[in-house]
């Protein structure tokens, strides 16, 4: 057996331009789930059966199943309802969908770690609830979110591979596609893994940093 | 809804079932003992075990578990070792798994007061022994919990062997999809199979600590469940 990683100065445009893509896809997915994901810690604590009911049904079944059927569901189940989305939305939506109900674990814990005198001095202040969750409370569920917000980014990051089964030109799929033509599938999986290993450490680093300042912000705000 | 598609397609679904379950099965059963002594590793005094085992913990965390399979599955043969799909798909969920679940193992070990290790050592008690009789009694009741929750995602991560030719659930599903057009119904059927063995698991959870808390009339699960 003899390694050739030669093939590599030919094929890292493909490799580069799939890492991009799955930073998008990354990128795109937490923009759209982590407003959801305040909503349903919200809305899963809700007074209201009828908003606490089907969000504990959507949260049991989205995170009871393994992601990839997620997918599954939204690339063949959308289109005969009239909903034809391309790969690369489609894998947005699909990762949405759970990764709102995974966030939404993370932030119902934060917001749990508010004391509720908090809900209850906002409201005696007579400001609404709307700017009492943005104001009051939230600001202070970063600390105790933050931390686990993040390990579940990597989790994000790492769950986009996913994407290829739905056709999105993402790292793993350029990866694939690359050693299925070079007959190199471990020098161009290294390859692959190495770039997976230093975006997951970016944001390894960002979760320290983000570590840091909480345990600064936890300690200056708690009484 | 059609039932009759269902039901011409129901043998190719309950066979992709039970290749689903016999590989969580295969994959747990192999990587729970691995874990188990990577968790014991990575705590060791010998810098010798401690690295290797932090490493790879490490390295298999941060990759996907989709490259992994890629490797096991694409890779290896060109070391000349050609495994079927079956076996290429359970060796990288085993090497994938075995990191993730060493770390729950590891928590439950460490969470062991340092005090009762010195105290055996200090009585003379023989390391495997007092691993036996000490800490694991002790670290198995904290452990338990997140070692059933990463089971649940090893469960779900099985799906992932549907993309190295594996005939499993979720590529049954799939198939009867591409032949049929009907999406709906074997997504709910696939979905409510992998629901089932979920559910499974979690009963099998509230057993395990119930049998824990009334062996050993501990703390279990949360503060406010102490059985005695």
């Amino acid at each position: 057996m003899n390694l050739d990683f030669g093939i590599i100065a030919v094929v890292w445009p493909a490799l580069l331009q799939g890492s991009l893509v799955t930073i998008q896809l990354t990128l795109a997915v937490l923009v759209c789930a982590t407003p959801l994901a305040v909503l349903v810690a919200l809305g899963r604590d809700s007074r209201l059966p009828a908003v606490r009911l089907p969000l504990a049904v959507m949260s049991a079944i989205l995170r009871g199943i393994p992601p990839l059927l997620v997918l599954f569901i939204v690339f063949f189940g959308l289109p005969p309802a009239g909903l034809a989305l391309d790969p690369f939305p489609s894998a947005v939506l699909a990762m949405t969908c759970y990764m709102a109900f995974y966030f939404g674990e993370v932030f119902r814990g934060g917001l749990q770690s508010v004391p509720p005198d908090q809900w209850r001095a906002a409201d005696a202040l007579g400001l609404k609830r709307s700017r009492t969750v943005v104001r009051i409370i939230l600001p202070q569920t970063l600390p105790a979110v933050l931390p686990p917000y993040i390990s579940h980014a990597t989790e994000v990051l790492k769950g986009t591979a996913l994407a290829t089964a739905v056709a999105v030109p993402e790292l793993t799929s350029a990866a694939r596609q690359v050693f299925v033509v070079t007959f190199r599938p471990f020098e161009v999986l290294m390859v692959a893994a190495v770039i997976y290993a230093v975006l997951d450490g970016i944001l390894l680093a960002l979760q320290h940093a983000g570590e840091r300042w909480a345990a600064r912000t936890g300690t200056s705000t708690r009484y | 809804m059609r039932i009759d598609l269902l039901m011409d397609y129901w043998p190719a679904i309950w066979n992709g079932f039970l290749i689903t379950v016999l590989l969580s099965f295969v994959v747990l059963a192999l990587s729970t003992p691995i874990a188990f002594f990577l968790a014991l590793a990575r705590q060791s005094q010998f810098a010798m075990l401690r690295w290797p085992a932090t490493v790879y913990v490490n390295v298999f965390r941060a990759l996907p578990v989709l490259i992994v399979l890629y490797f096991a599955f694409y890779a290896l043969p060109q070391f000349g070792m050609s495994l079927s799909a079956f076996q290429a798909a359970t060796a990288g969920l085993v090497i994938a798994s075995s990191a993730y679940l060493a770390e729950d193992i590891r928590a439950g070990l460490a969470a062991v007061d340092p005090g009762q290790r010195q105290a055996a050592t200090a009585l003379g008690i023989p390391y495997w022994r007092a691993l036996r009789r000490i800490y694991l009694p002790q670290a198995i009741p904290i452990s338990l919990p997140p070692y059933i929750t990463r089971a649940i995602i090893i469960v779900k991560g099985t799906a992932l062997a549907s993309l190295v030719a594996v005939n499993d659930l979720t590529a049954e599903a799939v198939r009867a999809i591409s032949i049929t057009y009907r999406p709906y119904e074997f997504l709910a059927v696939a979905a409510a199979l992998y629901l089932l063995i979920n559910a499974l698991l979690a009963v099998l959870q509230s057993l395990a600590e119930r049998r824990i808390a009334l062996k050993h009339g501990r703390v279990v699960a949360g503060p406010a469940t102490v059985v005695q």
